[in-house]
């Protein structure tokens, strides 16, 4: 059995941290092991990188070497995290100037990148465990849930490095969603970036990027939006009420993680996964499908 | 009068690999895809953007907040779209690090930067939420050895940007 390490980052480790617990309560069920190892801050791909790209290259190297010396495979829930380490991974393993100019600054903290792990996203390993086993796992089926999936900008994008799915048309979230019965709509603004990094800037842009993300997900019908990222949750969860005033209408849509659909479609209970947590509501949902 | 900032000019070249961005024929793809400009159409334009950093007109400089710049929201549809496969989040990251640098960029960075160096997290673990941690039957989070993130971040002279 792979064992892979656990990448929770800063947001999901530290600051919502039920996101975590649906996805451990998931990984359980199918199958996925996972440890911890005392990482750092990936560090942040968007704002990190933005102060110092040469910091940013060492400490996700860093990172890097604390799986390395396990011989393991990094397991990311977070796309920021999982695109700062999987390019990181991929410039030094391609780039020898980099490389060396790195280990030089890793040696003095007697560390050396050697480039021998992957990393991995969870939306990834999900649907390579595939749609039977996660129908095995059901207990509960979603049938008729129309639902937007938003795999978010760092998952796949730029395509060349990530490898991870087609960039503007991505498959793989769709697969998982699609497997407990649930129904993924066609919407306009699917691979619309959710609006953080900007909002690092200035927030009324911000917030005009997720309005126009919503709209176009509620016009197309979705009951809720599926993410895979706990910088784009946070978007959409904390700031949804922002980002209708601005738009002067109300969209109550609300935000699920996607191992948080799964769990609920595996029968686990609301209160176990802390769904309580989440700032847009999510009871009127669970009643029309009859989820506890 | 606009002087050319050289400097500019060999970073961007420099963190470009084969000198890709000489390529750019500014058909404005990036622009068409751009969800900021898209917003905020006057205040952030990427094909702008690589146009004065190629010519080195250094335009960004001597302001606290330079919308014009800091308007990335880091999505990378630019790249994607770019028909000469010019990496331009990789230009703008050049030009975030040289306004930083000039002591320019939002508060946001800096704080989050000097979070890092701290305590090696961007958000630094907190009671009440390793209580909930506990209450989810979450493991705890191991602590990343801050001493070694210093020494890395004092190396690469982060130190003397965030002034520690």
């Amino acid at each position: 059995m792979t064992e892979y390490k656990m990448f929770q980052g800063c947001t999901i480790g530290n600051r919502i941290p039920f996101l975590e617990a649906s996805a451990r309560k998931v990984f359980d069920k199918l199958g996925i092991t996972t440890s911890e190892a005392a990482f750092s801050c990936c560090p942040d791909p968007v704002g990190f990188n933005s102060v110092d790209h040469e910091s940013w290259l060492a400490m996700g190297a860093r990172n890097l070497t604390i799986a390395e010396d396990e011989k393991k495979d990094i397991i990311s829930l977070c796309n920021g995290c999982f695109q700062t380490l999987k390019m990181v991974n991929t410039e030094l393993l391609h780039n020898e100037h980099e490389k060396s100019k790195v280990n030089k600054i890793l040696g003095q903290i007697g560390r050396e990148f050697k480039g021998t792990i992957n990393v991995k996203h969870f939306v990834e390993v999900l649907h390579d465990i595939g749609a039977e086993k996660i129908k095995e796992m059901m207990s509960k089926e979603l049938n008729g849930m129309k639902v937007a999936c938003h795999t978010g900008c760092h998952y796949n994008r730029p395509s060349e490095i990530m490898q991870t799915d087609d960039p503007f048309k991505p498959k793989k979230l769709r697969a998982i969603v699609s497997a407990t019965g649930a129904i993924p709509v066609d919407y306009e603004e699917e691979t619309l970036c959710c609006g953080a990094g900007v909002g690092n800037a200035e927030e009324e842009p911000a917030m005009q990027v997720l309005a126009n993300k919503l709209k176009s997900a509620k016009a197309a019908g979705a009951e809720a939006l599926i993410v895979n990222c706990p910088a784009c949750f946070q978007q959409f969860d904390t700031n949804q009420k922002k980002a209708e005033k601005l738009a002067g209408e109300a969209f109550n849509m609300p935000i699920l993680y996607v191992t948080e659909l799964l769990a609920l479609a595996f029968g686990e209970k609301a209160d176990d996964i802390g769904l309580k947590f989440h700032r847009t509501r999510t009871n009127q949902l669970l009643e029309k499908y009859n989820i506890a | 009068m606009v002087s050319v900032d050289y400097e500019l000019r060999k970073k961007v070249m420099d963190a470009h690999i084969h000198d890709a961005l000489k390529y750019c024929y500014q058909c404005g793809r990036c622009t068409d895809v751009c969800p900021v400009s898209r917003v905020a159409p006057e205040r952030y334009n990427p094909r702008a953007n690589i146009m004065l950093s190629f010519l080195g007109l250094n335009i960004f400089k001597g302001q606290q907040n330079n919308f014009a710049i800091w308007g990335c929201t880091v999505c990378d549809t630019c790249d994607e779209i770019c028909p000469q496969k010019i990496e331009l989040t990789e230009i703008f990251a050049v030009l975030k690090n040289m306004s930083i640098a000039a002591g320019e960029g939002p508060d946001y960075y800096t704080t989050q930067a000097s979070a890092i160096y701290d305590a090696g997290k961007a958000i630094p673990s907190q009671a009440a939420i390793e209580r909930r941690r506990e209450q989810l039957g979450l493991p705890k989070i191991e602590e990343p050895n801050v001493e070694e993130v210093q020494k890395i971040l004092n190396a690469t002279k982060l130190n003397t940007i965030l002034k520690k």
